[in-house]
């Protein structure tokens, strides 16, 4: 009994010391205060700035678009690139493997900083195209990709697609009809990882954005930095909307009833978004 | 001046600022989304090119494009309220009411005068070095607004467009500039050169002011905010921030490492005392950057933080005593903590202070021989500096602009209007600003009868006294070997100093490796440890 | 149509190879290439004497590596019982409440230690006072999520029949825990660390947001970027990129299957 109560204490301090700064910037957005600390009175003016401010709106749809489409890119690419490597030669596979990880385990500053040097120092693209941006991101995210497919590739019955060749299918058709369904899960965890990681990533879009282009994140570093209270506090809000949201897909998770197996998937699908 | 120059004179809400914004984003979301096309393949990416073909087509060949890089909150974005009017006491009462931005007024107003069609690609930078990278990595502009030193880094390498003879035509009506701008400014802009140019062949000035400290005075008394020596100031360790940029902080270890000379009776009455000043507070060689690193590795370990903007509100709700700040930015602090009825002051060190000036430069690349492009820049510098529109400016962003306003009287009224006493005030002062508007501190037409405490506070910021201009020092631009020692000087005091550590330190270093390395082992040999028991 | 094409299921590599030598590959090179020559292209090893002879660089190395030590030191003790409980304590909702530790990550972290800054601020008056302590707090904060998610996949897969033949053998709890758990969830945690120590060397935005004003290797990265010297940048990248390779090496011990089992447990 004693130790349920230790270790369940420690999951609520735990637990605390994550949330007390997403409920303090909750509380704060809906006061009128410009500085965590001062309290003034209760206003909505956060969020009234938050949807009717073009600007924010502008940067949030960007930052979206960014993040589905560098997603989508990734995801296309990694889930190909793991198909093709499974089959190949150990030897190719090795080396794909080895170039995969090194985004993986790079911290994010050098990967923005090699990949900048390389298109706009070296290539002379312009950021301007949004070009070394969407490639940035793609090469943050598509190596997750990657790692996420290739275990499922790895559990899948490779009879399957013997026998639909016997069958008379082509190699095309097989692949698409009896590999992608298998590995559907990992593809889809792939891309809702590659989602979470381009969301969250600061260093590759302060390295490769355009001048005139801000993503949450970079908008986030300027406003904190800055005096554009007004934008800053909206933030807060943005924050609490996000949360709230959040928190609504895992009440509506956990209310929908999963199965065991299909928790198994929502774990599994968790553990990607870590990064 | 380096990083981010932001004010906003209504800091609660309204919905000013980031129109010009939205337009360019919603533009940029277009150009994403075209990347992301060209990233699939080269079939959408044809279509996307046509795309690209119709809109050009489409927008019409007339017209000129002019892609302007200014600072951040650097300009009127317009929509102010009604009630928000500028009544001026000149003799015209003029009223004055940001409507439009300044970009869509440049636009009407070029339209009307020159009968061409102008069309303002609008961005912002944070620093002076974001502007840089910017300008080498990709992004084309035709007129851009760094500081004193950046654009004389420019000129040395080549890279601007001199501005054309009929700029400085003072007979043209709507030359505003050279018409309206300040002769103790001008005199600035004609006789600092590099490589043997002038500034003002290449530049038009926009805003500009000095460096000092603003100080809580209920705890630092004017004399100690009078020192650049305060920043070092163990007494007040936590308590006062520092410019988070190399420049300004030199500067201030500068101001540290001189002060005996610069304070001497010697050097403060002598002719030339400006001249002696301004080669102290240049000097880069390899003696004084290394004393002046020393300097700086003790104000880290004294300040608070290294602050680009932080620094105001740090001050404002007093988690800081003292901060190191440009009188631009003193005033917006001075005029936030006045809000909460908290009063704040600004010094400026007797040793020296740094004047600056932000000002408009052409490119080269930019303008590429476009004579109508030219004339479209120089035209939008013009109408930034016509009086009316520099008080909007004023008003907007905080800053003291170059322009006197010449004929016009309207700038001087404007002064007037924020710092000028109410009548029935009876402790007033006399406050000088002669030198700015007619170049004689002398001058009774530009005395503002003001209350007393501005002569440390928003109004003494804003138009500096005679005697703080005689130690108001141009801080040259760094030339290849000098930048490289000081940059470097600047990552050495950033980096961890290793022999700033105790003997106490190391210990607890000892002593937490001790730890991991036994636990590890016990954790490795578990087994003949436990089993043999 | 597609039976007058060879099609070979190897071939579908080729488009991710070409990918990741144009964007993985080329950038390391080019970056070697930078790292190795001065300013107007000439060989050089100075800038890699720049760093290593100079006191301020190396201590900045050694006060990033200690940050980074301490950082994913203290994430694996805060989480591993956390993980533990969630995964093997037979919670119900072991999932959902995993959920909650995840949830904050979906809020930038610029906005959550602004508001950490802020709770510090008040429980320590003055941020300036302990630079490294409040670092070290923002940044578990941080990558708290980052290893707890490994440990509890791990975790979770653990065979509940090993630690009941254990058990069985005469094993007591804690010699269970050291003898079975511990070292099956290995993977785990080396994902845990690869994953913290990594950003934790190089996370500059977090110190500058809790002004630590000492620079760590992503700020140096930085500052030299800021003044256009990707000579010296690009030498950090690539001495961030060993230290890496050693960090990877040390946890992994060269062990080939590191790859796919950090790939199972991602």
């Amino acid at each position: 009994m004693m130790k349920k109560i230790i270790s369940y204490s420690w999951l609520a301090l735990v637990a605390l010391f994550m949330y007390v700064p997403v409920l303090i910037l909750a509380f704060y957005s809906f006061t009128d205060s410009t500085t965590i600390g001062a309290v003034r009175g209760f206003s909505l003016h956060n969020y009234v700035t938050l949807f009717t401010t073009e600007e924010l709106r502008d940067m949030i749809v960007g930052t979206l678009l960014l993040a589905l489409g560098a997603s989508l890119i990734a995801t296309v690419l990694g889930t190909v690139g793991a198909i093709g490597a499974f089959y190949s030669k150990p030897a190719t596979r090795r080396i794909v493997e080895t170039a995969n990880q090194v985004p993986v385990v790079n911290a994010d500053v050098v990967t923005a900083f090699s990949i900048c040097i390389l298109l706009i120092v070296v290539f002379g693209i312009e950021k301007n195209t949004f070009i070394p941006l969407v490639i940035g991101h793609v090469v943050l995210c598509a190596p997750f990709v990657y790692l996420a497919v290739m275990p499922r590739l790895k559990q899948m019955d490779n009879g399957l697609y013997e026998a639909a060749l016997d069958l008379g299918a082509t190699p095309f058709q097989a692949l698409y009809k009896i590999v992608i369904p298998q590995i559907v899960p990992g593809i889809v965890s792939g891309f809702m990882l590659s989602v979470t990681l381009s969301l969250d990533d600061y260093f590759i879009s302060t390295y490769t954005k355009p001048a005139t282009f801000d993503t949450i994140s970079t908008y986030v570093v300027n406003a904190t930095r800055g005096a554009q209270t007004e934008i800053k506090t909206a933030l807060w809000a943005l924050s609490t909307v996000i949360f709230l949201v959040v928190i609504l897909v895992v009440v509506i998770m956990n209310l929908a009833s999963f199965g065991a197996a299909k928790k198994q998937e929502v774990s599994a699908y968790d553990n990607r978004e870590k990064d | 001046m380096t990083t981010e120059k932001k004010t906003e004179k209504d800091f609660l809400m309204s919905g000013r600022r980031g129109r010009r914004k939205t337009a360019l984003s919603a533009r940029a979301a277009g150009a994403l989304a075209a990347a992301l096309v060209l990233a699939v393949g080269p079939v959408p990416a044809v279509c996307s090119g046509n795309m690209a073909l119709t809109a050009s087509a489409a927008s019409g060949t007339e017209k000129v494009t002019l892609r302007i890089a200014n600072w951040e909150e650097y300009i009127d974005e317009g929509g102010w309220d009604e009630e928000e009017a500028i009544d001026l006491d000149d003799e015209n009462s003029t009223v004055i009411l940001g409507e439009n931005s300044m970009i869509e007024d440049f636009e009407d107003w070029y339209l009307e005068n020159y009968g061409v069609e102008v069309n303002v690609e609008y961005s912002t930078f944070g620093s002076n070095e974001d502007l840089y990278n910017q300008l080498t990595l990709g992004n084309d502009f035709d007129l851009v607004c760094p500081s004193e030193y950046m654009f004389m880094k420019l000129i040395a390498e080549n890279r601007l467009q001199p501005l054309s003879d009929s700029f400085f035509d003072e007979d043209t009506e709507s030359n505003y500039y050279v018409r309206g701008v300040s002769d103790y400014i001008r005199n600035i802009f004609d006789t600092n050169t590099i490589n043997g140019e002038p500034w003002s062949r290449y530049a038009a000035g926009y805003m500009w002011g000095t460096t000092g400290i603003v100080y809580n005075p209920e705890e630092i008394s004017e004399e100690e905010a009078s020192h650049w020596a305060i920043l070092a100031d163990p007494k007040y360790k936590g308590q006062v921030t520092i410019k988070d940029n190399v420049r300004d902080s030199y500067f201030a270890a500068l101001g540290i490492l001189n002060e005996e000379e610069l304070l001497d009776p010697e050097t403060l009455n002598a002719e030339d005392r400006l001249e002696r000043i301004t080669e102290a507070m240049n000097r880069t060689d390899e003696e004084t950057v290394a004393a002046a690193e020393e300097i700086l590795k003790q104000m880290k370990e004294n300040a608070y933080s290294f602050e680009s903007d932080s620094g105001k509100a740090d001050m404002v709700t007093g988690k800081v005593l003292a901060n190191y700040q440009w009188s631009g930015d003193a005033v917006y602090t001075l005029d936030q903590a006045e809000i909460d009825d908290y009063y704040l002051a600004y010094a400026v060190p007797e040793e020296s202070t740094n004047i600056w000036f932000d000002g408009w430069v052409m490119l080269k690349d930019g303008i590429a021989g476009d004579a109508a492009k030219q004339q479209a820049a120089e035209a939008f510098i013009n109408f930034m500096s016509r009086p009316d529109n520099v008080v909007r400016n004023m008003y907007y962003i905080g800053y003291t602009s170059v322009i006197a306003g010449g004929d016009s009287d309207i700038i001087y009224a404007y002064a007037d209007w924020c710092y000028g006493a109410e009548e029935d005030t009876e402790d007033t002062i006399e406050y000088p600003v002669g030198f700015f508007f007619s170049g004689d501190n002398a001058d009774p037409d530009y005395v503002i009868t003001a209350e007393p405490d501005q002569v440390n506070r928003q109004l003494f910021a804003q138009y500096p006294p005679q005697d703080v201009l005689e130690r108001a020092v141009v801080m040259q631009y760094f030339d290849q070997e000098n930048n490289q020692r000081i940059n470097q000087m600047w990552v050495n005091v950033r980096c961890f100093n290793l022999a700033s550590l105790s003997w106490q330190d190391w210990a607890k270093i000892a002593a937490g490796v001790a730890i991991v390395l036994i636990a590890a082992g016990v954790f490795l040999k578990r087994d003949d440890i436990f089993r043999k028991r | 149509m597609m039976k007058n094409i060879r099609f070979s299921r190897k071939q579908l590599c080729i488009p991710y190879a070409l990918f990741l030598i144009c964007f993985v590959v080329l950038p390391l090179a080019v970056i070697v290439y930078y790292a190795f020559t001065d300013g107007s292209g000439r060989f050089t090893l100075a800038n890699l004497l720049n760093f290593f002879t100079n006191g301020n660089t190396i201590g900045t190395l050694c006060y990033s590596l200690v940050i980074a030590a301490v950082v994913t030191l203290v994430c694996l003790l805060v989480a591993y019982p956390v993980a533990y409980v969630l995964a093997r304590s037979g919670l119900k909702r072991g999932p959902v409440i995993l959920m909650l530790f995840i949830l904050p990550m979906w809020i930038n972290f610029t906005l959550r230690v602004t508001a950490l800054k802020e709770i510090l601020t008040v429980l320590e008056g003055n941020l300036s006072l302990h630079p490294f302590l409040n670092t070290v707090i923002a940044m578990t904060y941080d990558y708290l999520p980052f290893m707890i998610l490994p440990l509890y996949t791990t975790l979770l897969q653990l065979d509940e029949s090993l630690l009941e033949a254990a058990a069985d053998l005469g094993a007591g709890p804690a010699a269970v825990f050291s003898r079975v758990t511990l070292p099956l969830s290995m993977p785990g945690i080396i994902s845990g660390i690869t994953m913290t120590f990594l950003p934790a060397m190089t996370n500059y935005v977090i110190l500058d947001m809790i002004y630590n004003s000492t620079y760590i290797m992503g700020s140096l990265i930085g500052s030299y970027f800021n003044i256009y010297d990707w000579n010296n940048g690009s030498m950090i990248s690539l001495i961030l990129f060993g230290v890496i390779c050693i960090v990877t090496l040390i946890t992994g011990r060269g062990d080939q299957n590191n790859a796919e089992n950090r790939g199972a447990i991602l």
